[in-house]
């Protein structure tokens, strides 16, 4: 599950380097709150939510230290071969990094990840039409800066 | 018809129920425009998934797989160092905080954290049931049918076997995988229950499969088994009946 856990980070950071510190800590706080998983119920889940938080609580942290966080080398490898294939995909991520965290980390539950919208609103904690108008909102932009998206490759 | 936007998104999600998505689907036979909204929240929706599938096939950092296995508890002050470094050359303080490992390491609560962390997956030898872990596959055979002493090709050796305070047979395993296991499994039925799963060393050679195994097994152990583990003869008698009680077993 790591690497689902790494393209999550991915998502939510926007950041390689920032993708697996977060990993790492939710990782280590997953471990000392080992006891409240409860075997049975979805560990990805529950290591989502904690990642999620601790994203957050990262992002306070930083603004309270007033530093302005700028962010560098987008993306790395995407994994693809084709020079143009990547450019559309970067230009996705981009694209996906220009969005309010709330919008980002609901699309990067659903669409990412794969959840339900009844899974996402419970480990994000917020009410289903909460969620889908973050989804709503996050998609209507990311179609704004990304054209119509109607030629996929 | 007009539908709202969020409903047709809800549509290329699959959130829709049977009704509200026969709805959508009349509509767009009939309506060129809706079924090029639906069009386009599906392309939007693929090229998001094509921007991020990539990190899933990216090898796993050292650093984190390490972590997950259970082995760095003597390197989380180097990674905090490192990271520390790292935060500096980019003249950002880190806010992150590295939690104490050590006190941790011995927990059992941890020992199964970890071992379904690394083992998630199709080929993973046990299953979650509403009850727990349950073994499967080659664990689950190894714990029916292997003795302590039986060497051989299996990647599941044997430690040691005993009965519990409530009088179930447990036995204790060890799984030489690419991130090696160690655990303590329990007869529930015709079911063993895995109770602990924890990152373990790899056996080497002649090494007991107790002396590899971690704190969390030992520890289980100690806090389940009623009297001594079992010598080789019971062991295999116990086997032999079929982890039955001797009164079940028709002679």
């Amino acid at each position: 599950m790591l690497p689902q856990l790494r393209r999550f980070a991915r998502v939510i950071t926007r950041n390689v380097q920032d993708a697996d510190d977060l990993v790492q800590v939710a990782v280590e706080k997953a471990l000392t709150r080992a006891e409240q998983w409860r075997p049975g119920s979805r560990l990805d889940s529950w290591m989502f939510g904690i990642m999620k938080n601790a994203w957050i609580d990262e992002i306070r942290a930083r603004r309270r230290r007033e530093r302005v966080y700028a962010p560098e080398e987008a993306g790395a490898d995407v994994g693809d071969d084709s020079a143009e294939s990547r450019d559309i995909l970067l230009s996705v991520q981009s694209a996906m990094e220009r969005l309010p965290d709330e919008q980002r980390i609901a699309l990067a539950l659903v669409l990412v990840a794969g959840y339900s919208y009844k899974d996402s609103a419970e480990l994000l904690g917020i009410p289903i039409g909460t969620l889908t108008s973050r989804l709503a909102r996050g998609r209507e932009s990311l179609q704004a800066m990304l054209g119509s998206g109607e030629a996929t490759r | 018809m007009k539908f709202p936007d969020e409903m047709l998104m809800a549509y290329t999600d699959g959130e829709l129920d049977l009704v509200a998505r026969a709805e959508i689907e009349a509509a767009m036979a009939k309506d060129p425009a809706i079924a090029r909204a639906i069009e386009r929240h599906r392309a939007l929706a693929s090229r998001v998934q094509s921007a991020y599938r990539g990190v899933l096939d990216e090898p796993v950092p050292e650093r984190l797989a390490k972590l997950a296995s259970g082995t760095a508890a003597t390197s989380v002050v180097d990674l905090a160092a490192r990271r520390a470094a790292r935060e500096e050359a980019r003249t950002v303080i880190g806010g992150w905080r590295i939690p104490q490992w050590a006190a941790l390491a011995a927990s059992v609560a941890v020992g199964l954290f970890v071992g379904v962390l690394l083992m998630r997956g199709p080929s993973a030898p046990y299953e979650e049931s509403a009850t727990g872990l349950v073994a499967r596959g080659e664990l689950d055979q190894a714990l029916t049918t292997r003795l302590a002493s039986t060497s051989g090709e299996s990647n599941v050796r044997i430690g040691i076997s005993f009965r519990d305070r409530g009088g179930a047979f447990c036995r204790t395993f060890h799984m030489q995988r690419e991130a090696p296991l160690a655990g303590l499994a329990c007869r529930s039925g015709e079911e063993w229950q895995v109770r602990v799963l924890a990152a373990a060393r790899a056996h080497q050679g002649e090494l007991r499969p107790a002396a590899a195994m971690p704190m969390a097994v030992l520890q289980a152990v100690d806090a389940a088994i009623e009297g001594e583990p079992f010598d080789a003869a019971t062991e295999a008698a116990a086997r032999n009946a079929g982890w039955r009680e001797p009164s079940d077993v028709a002679e």
